[in-house]
């Protein structure tokens, strides 16, 4: 009988104890090997729930950045083409996952998605998560930074409910910014919620249909940006 | 959440580990921290639901023992219990999220006939 790769032999009614399989580990492996890729583009997970307004904030952070930066985004749904579509109109070099019904991106599909779009001259390479809160929290993409986007018209008890995501998250974008005068959303419960979760969140309020708040979130991309080329060129030195 | 396929990549992850031992499996152990969302019940039912789909497993049983989220403290040392998702220190009211335990979800101990 062949040996097992485990620590102890299976033989008899031996338990196989100190076995630690960790069931994430092709996915984690696979998201290294998409860092050891992108060495010098700032990789963005984007998460939410569906109709937070991932899609539009990428569009308007498109538009503002033309100039300034070169975008790219791996976008994922259940089904359909639409939303790389509603990208492409307005310039930005986009490319659709369709996950077939799953919940959430894996790192595979993210690395074979980097076959298939043109990367040259890309600064920042945005990946647009399926909409839910919960699944897409548990995948590493091989991503830098992650960003959940979280509309003010959802509630302000989301972090509770949903903790992982937003311990998992380095910024929360409080989207819809405008509606914030019509619905019971307060930034300032929302924010402690997301800090009792994870102290060291950034907050920041944005509408991307009016305009408040883009400045601040394209100064936050384009310091990172930098950040990452210059802590990857001090490497090659 | 999506337990069908962590069931399967339950089963894939031991073939590759255990090749020629897969019929004599009967307890599988899992682990699965509070925070990777796994419900014991659900995943049972997947279990159940792959087993009928692959008949040659169906001596085989599954254990989920879920792990609360303990954190530890850089600044006074100690670890401790998160409640309600507050991650605080209980000794020292300050913040961590310092996750020593409650991410996780591993295979821990694998049963032979």
């Amino acid at each position: 009988m062949q040996k097992p790769k485990s620590n102890q032999a299976s033989v008899g009614s031996v338990q196989c104890e100190n076995t630690t399989l960790n069931l994430l580990k092709v996915n984690d492996f696979v998201a290294k090997a998409i860092r050891d890729r992108l060495p010098n583009i700032l990789v963005i997970n984007v998460c939410s729930s569906p109709g937070s307004g991932k899609t539009t904030l990428m569009q308007e952070t498109g538009k503002r950045l033309k100039g300034k930066l070169n975008m790219a985004v791996l976008v994922g749904d259940p089904e359909t083409e639409r939303d790389a579509i509603r990208m492409r109109d307005v310039g930005i070099n986009a490319l659709q996952i369709v996950t077939g019904g799953m919940c959430h991106i894996e790192a595979q599909m993210i690395f074979q998605a980097l076959d298939h779009i043109d990367l040259t001259g890309t600064d920042v390479l945005f990946i647009e998560n399926v909409g839910n809160l919960v699944c897409p929290a548990a995948f590493d993409l091989g991503e830098d930074y992650r960003v959940t986007v979280l509309a003010c018209t959802e509630g302000d008890d989301k972090p509770k409910k949903y903790p992982r995501m937003f311990l998992t998250s380095e910024l929360l974008i409080v989207s819809k910014s405008d509606l914030l005068p019509y619905v019971p959303f307060s930034v300032e419960a929302v924010t402690k919620d997301a800090r009792d979760v994870n102290p060291d969140i950034e907050v920041l309020s944005i509408s991307s249909l009016k305009g408040d708040g883009m400045e601040a979130w394209c100064d936050w991309l384009v310091e990172r940006v930098h950040a990452k080329k210059e802590k990857t060129s001090e490497k090659v030195m | 959440m999506h337990e069908i396929s962590l069931v399967r990549n339950i089963f894939r992850t031991l073939e590759e580990e255990f090749p020629n031992d897969m019929q004599r499996i009967r307890g599988i152990y899992l682990k699965a921290g509070l925070l990777s969302n796994v419900q014991p019940i659900l995943m049972q039912n997947a279990f159940q639901a792959v087993l009928e789909d692959q008949p040659k497993y169906n001596k085989t049983s599954l254990h989920v023992e879920v792990l609360s989220i303990l954190i530890h403290c850089d600044l006074c040392g100690q670890t401790s219990e998160v409640e309600q998702y507050r991650f605080v220190c209980s000794h020292c009211g300050r913040p961590s999220r310092n996750v020593i335990q409650g991410e996780e979800l591993l295979i821990s101990k694998v049963e032979f006939d």
